[in-house]
């Protein structure tokens, strides 16, 4: 039923006091806070703890939450900022299941092997990246975010965001072209 | 080839050292960034006569190729998730409850939460109602009475305690044609019976509020 009404809806309702008018919000952007974290920690359990804890630091804070950005902006910002956090505090760096249960079950074992070490190769190269980098990554090439909103969900400009994609891009490149 | 004419063998090289343009004097970064968002079959017309630029293209292509395929996956959240959160959430919000019986042999409570959902889906029910929220209006009020019952440590800490009197409010949106005060009384009338019925509560009050229309 949530789906009949937008965001903005979800969120005054919710800041309202009703409760399930947030669970319809993690209904809706459940996914976005779990596949953010997941690209940038690389690990489905560190993915949860943050997205987990970002989803419950946004109910928190929504009293505050004033509507000037769409509420999965804001829901990009807590999660950036949590994974960063959980970079800088345990400097992940191992990260082998990027894919998990999503095994293409028509691919035979040596094609999923293969698969299997493609998915790794990425992952372990999008983690080795300075968490800058790996932020305007993620945020761009994975999640398709333009960088004007990577900007303001980052607290940063739009040259930085380009700086950091270009370094981000190169990095990337030479790690990847090695592996092969 | 670089700028400086000599022959690259690899990507790795190519973006390595301060190289930034090809020979034809195209920016390596701007062909990198076309070649990652996918657009590397997408060609200038200078980069249709150039051998370096589509050189360069398809190679970068083929590195990338990888890195977009991942990231058009569709990423399973865990089912945990949700209701880790959901969880959390309950521990936060004071938990009120309504007491339906207390006797020797034992009390008999039902979270206003529940009282909500039920109030709630009753309103789902009637035709005209495309979207409804429930909440118990005593949440702020029973959870001042929580802590406070708490801090003295007393025996009935444990949660604020309601009677057998419910008030609930619904914030409603319906749909646009529709008589808002027809559906309103219709929900009205239809949690109140549901909410005695289900939960067996004496006197409820719900006020509905209708804060939306929706074509």
């Amino acid at each position: 039923m949530g789906s009949d009404v937008d965001d903005a809806y979800l969120v005054l309702r919710a800041q309202e006091g009703y409760v399930d008018a947030y669970a319809d919000l993690v209904d809706r952007h459940g996914q976005l806070a779990y596949r953010v974290a997941l690209r940038l920690l690389g690990n489905h359990h560190d993915a949860e703890d943050v997205a987990q804890e970002a989803l419950v630091t946004a109910w928190q804070q929504l009293p505050g939450f004033r509507g000037e950005s769409s509420f999965p902006t804001w829901l990009y910002q807590i999660v950036t900022r949590r994974s960063l956090n959980r970079i800088t505090r345990t400097r992940i760096t191992a990260s082998l299941d990027l894919l998990g249960d999503l095994n293409d079950v028509n691919a035979g074992p040596s094609q999923q092997a293969e698969r299997d070490l493609t998915v790794d190769a990425v992952t372990d190269a999008v983690t080795a990246l300075p968490p800058p980098q790996r932020v305007a990554i993620v945020l761009h090439h994975f999640e398709g975010l333009p960088l004007a909103e990577i900007a303001r969900i980052t607290d940063s400009s739009i040259p930085a965001v380009r700086s950091h994609l270009f370094r981000g891009r190169r990095t990337l490149t030479k790690t990847l072209a090695e592996w092969r | 080839m670089t700028e400086s004419g000599q022959p690259i063998h690899d990507v790795s090289l190519l973006l390595s050292g301060a190289n930034e343009h090809l020979a034809c004097g195209a920016d390596i970064d701007e062909l990198l960034e076309q070649a990652a968002d996918g657009a590397a079959g997408q060609l200038t017309s200078h980069q249709r006569d150039c051998v370096y630029c589509q050189a360069a293209l398809r190679e970068f292509g083929r590195v990338w190729e990888p890195v977009r395929s991942l990231a058009a996956e569709q990423v399973t959240v865990p089912a945990a998730l949700k209701i880790a959160v959901a969880s959390q959430i309950r521990k936060l919000v004071a938990d009120v409850w309504y007491t339906l019986q207390l006797s020797d042999g034992g009390g008999i409570r039902v979270a206003a939460r529940v009282v909500a959902r039920i109030a709630r889906e009753a309103a789902h029910d009637v035709t005209g109602v495309r979207v409804a929220f429930g909440r118990s209006t005593h949440s702020r009020m029973a959870g001042l009475v929580e802590r406070a019952t708490l801090r003295h440590r007393h025996p009935n800490a444990a949660v604020g305690v309601l009677g057998r009197t419910a008030v609930v409010d619904l914030a409603i949106a319906v749909q646009y044609g529709d008589q808002l005060d027809a559906v309103a009384r219709d929900v009205q009338r239809r949690a109140v019976a549901e909410l005695r019925s289900k939960v067996g509560l004496r006197d409820v009050t719900v006020n509905v509020h209708v804060d939306d229309v929706i074509t």
